[in-house]
């Protein structure tokens, strides 16, 4: 069941449940509490800040709407972050060929190039970002959730709705897929 | 780079996502398999390339921004309500629809027509007549006979 406990409130199924019933005030408090790492994700998916803002407002809204669908056999943070995945996969279908991906890698690489690094810190980011951008959607996915979210095999195969044993076999060659692209760094 | 049978689980391995019994044999064979033992440094060396695009920071007004579109949703306890009266609304419109059309299908049963304006409709019964004049006859006949022996 969905019992994230917390030590500074009461925690997202409690929050859930009191929004449920008209508690506006407890679904701003799932915002405030997921909104920061699920925009990060979003970042990764995405490619840009500005699509990664819509995707997650999208995330929030669709999720207040559809607050009765909450069944609470996941925790509240993968449920999010399903509705999330699917917002941004979304956006990959409908945005059509990503002008605001080019915009805001563009946006990053001036960022990165603005914070020049002695030892070539800024280049590795750079040409990270570059081959996450390469790795197919599936790939994309596999490795933001676990790298980035932290999330366990079976919690991402929530999340995809995929079998456990898919999430171990695209995470292994999305991994061997940036090896080849990053070996310069690893050697 | 070479391969070793075992190379696919040393990603599970890193993730920490091996059952405790395959992650104590998966150590031991790393141990002795370079090939196995580079793949495993070359996953960290990957992690931490990939932790190095550190998180990006939501802007405060991207926050605020979501937090004013959940405010601009209905009311989930309000919608429900409504979708709650639809519901029973559309149901009695339902059973009063068969309702009506049953009524009107079957049709009035006809009333009892009372006998009294049965008895006044009906046509006089023709042989009760001519029985009638039959015995008007015979009177006659019988009165007449009996004037002639006196």
């Amino acid at each position: 069941m969905g019992t994230d406990s917390t030590d500074l409130g009461p925690t997202d199924f409690a929050l859930i449940q009191r929004a449920r019933q008209g508690d506006h005030g407890a679904f701003h408090g799932l915002v405030d509490r997921h909104a920061g790492p699920l925009f990060g994700l979003a970042v990764s998916l995405s490619g840009n800040a500005a699509d990664a803002e819509d995707i997650v407002q999208e995330t929030f809204t669709g999720a207040f709407r559809g607050l009765a669908g909450f069944e609470g056999r996941a925790s509240v943070k993968t449920w999010l972050t399903r509705i999330l995945v699917r917002q941004a996969a979304r956006h990959r279908r409908y945005a059509g060929r990503r002008q605001a991906t080019f915009r805001g890698l563009e946006a990053a690489l001036d960022a990165d190039l603005g914070v020049p690094s002695a030892d070539g810190a800024t280049d590795a980011r750079i040409d990270v970002k570059a081959a996450m951008r390469l790795l197919s959607p599936d790939h994309r996915d596999v490795i933001a959730l676990r790298e980035f979210q932290g999330l366990s095999y079976d919690e991402i195969a929530e999340v995809l709705e995929i079998p456990r044993g898919t999430v171990e076999s695209r995470l292994f060659r999305a991994r061997r897929e940036l090896q080849g692209q990053l070996k310069e760094y690893l050697g | 780079m070479s391969e070793c049978e075992h190379a696919p689980r040393i990603s599970a391995y890193h993730d920490g996502e091996l059952p405790e019994s395959s992650r104590l044999d998966l150590e031991a064979h790393i141990r002795q398999c370079p090939v196995c033992a580079a793949e495993l440094a070359r996953l960290q060396g990957l992690s931490r390339l990939l932790a190095g695009l550190g998180r990006p920071e939501m802007p405060r007004e991207a926050l605020a921004r979501v937090h004013q579109a959940v405010d601009r949703q209905p009311n989930v306890a309000l919608v429900r309500m409504a979708e709650v009266f639809t519901a029973v609304a559309a149901s009695i419109l339902v059973v009063s629809s068969v309702w009506l059309w049953k009524i009107s299908a079957a049709g009035a049963a006809p009333g009892q027509i009372p006998l009294w304006e049965t008895a006044a409709v009906a046509p006089q019964d023709p042989s009760g007549v001519a029985a009638q004049e039959q015995l008007a006859r015979w009177i006659v006949q019988d009165l007449s006979r009996k004037n002639g022996h006196d």
